[in-house]
């Protein structure tokens, strides 16, 4: 596989204090790759760094061969990130997974909204017009994960995406991850404490320790 | 007792029998009221946004000056609006002293610092997690900027409200820069004032009840809005 992204001597330093050094990690186009660790150990500043919405301190990124700067929108556009407790706009379920087709200029056909709130198991009749405040923990998150997937990003980013969920909703994101892979061949870098949930998903597995990755397991 | 019936009797027929004089102060007093209001929102919410979404040098001092104008003295600001605009002040050439435009410019400056404090309020405590959620949708830093005052527009709808209350019942400015001029430059709080000082209570009756619903037909387009904009 080719390789996507290629880290190379990365810190990231936060008030004098390097809470991240990663020498080097290549994750490859199409793979799902799971980090774990514990609170702390630097997963979700990395994947922060993998999404462009924060900049290392030092090192390089390098995206499709590319070296990186995280103030390029083109760059923020072919990755999308989703964290255990996700924001959703003031508006409705609809307004929210239209969004980021709006700020790309493109008109948001009801199909492909509603096809993609089909895969994250919430069925468009009952709830496209809903708003924001009529929506459980699980659905929000659900929603939120709708209004990445509807982008159709190169890669889909997911810190602790199933944290406080119940089963029918951790199982819905695994399967929507595992769809979107095989039908759009997007690559998914995943953190999460849930172990056997994140095995049963990612092909290679990471291990971090106080910033470092201190082992790296591929599934047989 | 007697004369405060004999007033609401006379409010009643002043209102239902269209008095042109009445009718002038509520028509003088809903265009300048709304020019202020209009001017108070465009300068305000971008000012109050950057106050709100920015850290710069002095941000504080800023802050404590704007809170610091909230409860600035209607005469006051009369006064310094009619330095400014009188013959000899640096404004006098515009020559718009005793019109609507000088109270507008003086009712501006009131809700100023209502429009600018209540924005930064409503951007400061708008969840830390909306920026990066915006960013990793793909937004770009224009896009980032109107989608947190959309987000922050209840509150802001609120700020506007706030603003337009004490743009339309405040008398100092109205009565200072615009000179009370009846058919011209006479609203309806100066009207009361100057009504109520002649022992006429139906005048200034009618004009209050005409406030007050000024009052609740801006706050039931407010809801209304707040319905809409929820969908």
């Amino acid at each position: 596989m080719p390789n996507l992204y290629q880290l190379q001597n990365i810190c990231k330093t936060y008030k004098d204090k390097d809470v991240l050094q990663v020498e080097s990690l290549f994750i490859y186009n199409k793979e799902i790759v799971g980090i774990y660790g514990s609170n702390g150990s630097g997963k979700t500043t990395l994947l922060r760094l993998l999404s462009f919405l924060d900049e290392p301190s030092k090192g390089e990124i390098l995206f499709e061969g590319r070296l990186t700067n995280h103030n390029e929108l083109y760059l923020r556009r072919q990755v999308t990130y989703l964290d255990q407790s996700p924001y959703l706009l003031k508006r409705s379920v609809w307004g929210n997974v239209s969004y980021g087709l709006k700020v790309r200029g493109i008109s948001s056909k009801s199909g492909q909204i509603h096809e993609i709130l089909d895969i994250v198991g919430l069925p468009p009749q009952e709830y496209a017009r809903r708003k924001w405040y009529q929506l459980s923990g699980g659905e929000a998150q659900r929603v939120a994960l709708a209004a990445r997937l509807v982008l159709r990003p190169k890669v889909l980013v997911l810190d602790e995406p199933t944290t406080n969920l119940d089963a029918e909703s951790t199982k819905r994101i695994r399967e929507a991850s595992l769809r979107v892979r095989e039908q759009w061949g997007t690559t998914i870098v995943l953190a999460s404490h849930d172990q056997d949930w994140m095995d049963s998903i990612s092909d290679r597995g990471l291990e971090m320790q106080d910033g470092r990755i201190i082992s790296t397991r591929s599934k047989q | 007792m007697d004369y405060i019936w004999q007033g609401l009797a006379q409010a009643f027929y002043l209102l239902f029998a269209n008095d042109p004089a009445t009718y002038s102060a509520i028509w003088t007093t809903l265009k300048v009221s709304t020019l202020s209001i209009i001017s108070s929102l465009i300068l305000g919410i971008p000012a109050g946004f950057f106050l709100g979404h920015y850290s710069f040098p002095g941000k504080k001092a800023v802050r404590v000056l704007v809170d610091t104008l909230l409860s600035f003295p209607t005469v006051v600001i009369g006064l310094l609006v009619y330095i400014m605009v009188s013959r000899q002040g640096p404004l006098g050439e515009l020559d718009i002293l005793f019109t609507i435009p000088a109270i507008a410019v003086g009712q501006t400056v009131l809700g100023l610092p209502i429009v600018i404090a209540l924005t930064a309020s409503a951007v400061e405590s708008l969840d830390q997690r909306l920026k990066y959620t915006l960013l990793t949708l793909g937004a770009d830093r224009f896009q980032v900027l109107l989608t947190t005052v959309w987000e922050a527009r209840f509150s802001i709808m609120a700020a506007a409200v706030t603003a337009y209350g004490r743009i339309v019942s405040e008398v100092g400015i109205s009565m200072m820069v615009g000179g009370n001029i009846k058919w011209h430059t006479r609203t309806i709080t100066t009207a009361i004032a100057l009504e109520t000082n002649k022992g006429k209570f139906g005048m200034g009756i009618a004009l209050g009840f005409v406030l007050l619903c000024i009052a609740f037909a801006v706050n039931l387009c407010l809801n209304l809005l707040h319905k809409r904009t929820e969908e």
